[in-house]
């Protein structure tokens, strides 16, 4: 399972490996943890087994893959370890004909995005996916996933979850053997990882700030919060500016700034 | 539930009255855990919230001083931190159970090199590998320490990350059953033979000879062994679960004529592996090591007479020594009349991905120097 800090893979992972749980099979979610940073790109695995699962090594070849995030889901990295005709699911607004992931595999996409949005009101898309995981695979009955969900978001925000559980298992198609036969020679390494001053984190981007400064009153609130150091001050115009390579649109500048004088714009997968 | 999560269970179910602790990654649940359970007013427990390690080992030292069920736990760095008072808390024969998350010093990836450097504070150090397990040995740690016979603080340690933070399924007891198993820790002031002055708690007695404080301490730790593999009979009489005799846990040695011994996580992925090497009839065993202080000496020369070989996977190396569980099990072979072969490997050090294949590739290797074949006796996997 591919996603960002903050994405939720970690949790949807907990939430396959506790409904599984809740259906009589053994399980394990175990995730790949580095430094703990937003936006950042992570892998959790869950296996599912008939006998108590004994082996503590990361999952290298895995039957199924979940992308959570649409920008990663372009990425050739994210099926290239699948078992031959294993299945993807990506978070993505393309249908799976159009994509351009290339092996012998099974695709299937589904907006998770575009539902997380409009049933959380964030881009939170661990468990707008999930739906769609229990459709396309059947291993797991749609109410034990609700279920595993209350144990992890009790009350109202449970049930925020749970509608955008239900509206991906609605929304989700048959996969599909993919169009595209060979993975792409060229490939570009899914963990880009260090600080953001050292390296280019602009794909890790799913909503844009963008500046109003006729509107920016100079406060500087943005240039203190910013955690990746990505905006600039002109010291003489009294205004930011911002360096995209090292934003990772996390949105806290928009969060702090208090004339609203900066949107987060959604770049299109 | 995530193995911090079933730390924390420990804790309730065990009824521990005072907790402390410092978050540190990848240990911080655990302390979430427990403020949330304080919140809740789940059980009639104090929570102290500290500033390092240092005082949350204080805060349960003297919690246990005066007959208190403690419960403290750090990672890596934090152990090290810690390490002042744990002398302390040894030598004043406090049974204070401290859940140790490993985490490595060269980095926060999991390597046994925390808990291995604390080995001349005087505890009892137990290893373990998955999240049940973590559960099952913290109650019964809180039994072996507070028996009369023993009276020694116990460490738990078991792996950041993989299992700190890995859900997988544990049974959690009937807590009127746990009552009955492990009633209230009694307090024994007088376990130290203080008869200079208690108010010196613990310092200055020994009838003048220095080295008495110290041969009482290092011969209670000696007698543990005993205890720790009676408990292990009474737990699994109520609660239907155990983990060999307590001190090590075989698996599938019965057909084995080698044994790889490893500790922590990584035993459970050489189970995976026994039983892929065994299918293809290569005899290889494991023989998991739980409790490496006090050390399984005669377990393992019994075992010297029925296998050919060892091959010992250390998860920690003291620089310019070695790997210390095959140091310590050649120490313990070293009078046997007939010699067993002996491999060392390193391996998941720095948090370094042990995997299936290593342990087959461990595996081959040790069938091989037990036929006497030529092998190097250091691997770094």
């Amino acid at each position: 399972m591919h996603g960002r800090g903050g994405q939720g893979a970690v949790t949807a992972s907990r939430i396959i490996a506790t409904a599984a749980y809740e259906e009589g099979t053994y399980s394990q979610a175990i995730p790949m943890y580095g430094t703990e940073r937003r936006g950042a790109p992570l892998t959790a695995f869950v296996r599912l087994d008939d006998v108590r699962v004994r082996e503590r090594e990361l999952v290298h070849t895995p039957d199924i893959s979940i992308v959570l995030d649409p920008l990663i889901a372009k990425q050739q990295a994210v099926v290239d370890n699948l078992k031959p005709g294993g299945l993807v699911i990506l978070n993505t607004a393309h249908k799976p004909e159009e994509v351009e992931l290339g092996g012998d595999f099974k695709v299937a996409t589904i907006d998770a995005t575009t539902i997380a949005l409009e049933t959380l009101g964030r881009p939170i898309t661990n468990t707008a996916i999930l739906g769609a995981f229990a459709k396309i695979t059947g291993l797991l009955k749609l109410e034990s996933i609700e279920k595993a969900i209350l144990k992890y978001f009790p009350g109202r925000l449970g049930e925020m979850n749970i509608a955008a559980v239900r509206r991906s298992y609605e929304e989700a198609s048959d996969p599909i053997q993919a169009v595209v036969t060979k993975a792409p020679a060229e490939k570009v390494d899914i963990h880009v990882g260090g600080y953001g001053v050292l390296k280019d984190v602009s794909s890790w981007r799913l909503l844009t700030p963008e500046i109003d400064v006729d509107t920016c009153i100079g406060c500087k609130n943005c240039w203190i919060f910013c955690p990746e150091t990505a905006i600039e001050w002109d010291e003489d115009t009294m205004k930011p500016s911002i360096r995209y390579n090292a934003c990772k649109g996390c949105g806290l500048c928009a969060n702090e700034c208090p004339v609203d004088a900066i949107e987060m714009v959604r770049v299109e997968a | 539930m995530v193995g911090n999560k079933a730390a924390a269970t420990a804790c309730k179910l065990a009824r521990v009255q005072v907790a402390s602790a410092f978050p540190i990654t990848p240990q911080t649940t655990i302390t979430q855990y427990l403020s949330e359970m304080y919140a809740r007013g789940e059980w009639d427990f104090d929570f102290v919230n500290v500033e390092g390690e240092l005082t949350s080992q204080v805060v349960v030292q003297g919690a246990s001083r005066v007959g208190a069920r403690t419960f403290t736990c750090t990672s890596g760095p934090g152990l090290l931190y810690m390490h002042h008072p744990m002398q302390v808390t040894g030598s004043g024969r406090l049974p204070v159970i401290m859940a140790v998350v490993h985490r490595g010093y060269k980095g926060m990836q999991p390597d046994h090199s925390d808990l291995m450097s604390q080995q001349w504070t005087g505890w009892g150090h137990q290893y373990v590998e998955h999240a049940q397990e973590i559960l099952d040995s913290l109650l019964m740690a809180y039994k072996v320490a507070e028996d009369p016979r023993v009276r020694i603080p116990i460490a738990v340690g078991y792996d950041g990350y993989v299992l700190s933070y890995t859900a997988e399924p544990v049974e959690i007891p009937d807590q009127a059953v746990v009552d009955e198993w492990l009633p209230p820790n009694k307090p024994m002031p007088s376990i130290l033979p203080d008869e200079v002055d208690p108010s010196t708690f613990g310092r200055g007695w020994g009838g003048g000879d220095p080295q008495m404080p110290w041969k009482t301490h290092h011969d209670a730790i000696m007698g543990m062994e005993d205890v720790q593999k009676e408990i292990m009979d009474s737990f699994e009489k109520t609660f239907g679960r155990r983990y060999g005799n307590g001190m090590i846990e075989e698996y599938r040695m019965d057909e084995a004529d080698v044994a790889i011994i490893a500790m922590g996580t990584i035993a459970g992925t050489c189970k995976a592996a026994v039983d892929k090497m065994q299918a293809d009839g290569k005899k290889v065993g494991l023989i998991k090591l739980r409790s490496y202080i006090p050390f399984p000496n005669k377990d393992f020369q019994e075992w010297a007479k029925k296998v050919d070989g060892f091959a010992v996977v250390d998860r920690s190396i003291c620089p310019g020594k070695g790997g210390p569980v095959y140091m310590k099990l050649r120490d313990a072979l070293y009078d046997q009349e007939e010699k067993t072969a002996t491999l060392q490997f390193h391996a998941g050090l720095g948090g370094k991905e042990v995997r299936v294949h290593d342990f087959k590739m461990v595996g081959d290797k040790i069938l091989k120097a037990a036929k006497g074949e030529k092998v190097e006796k250091i691997t770094w996997v």
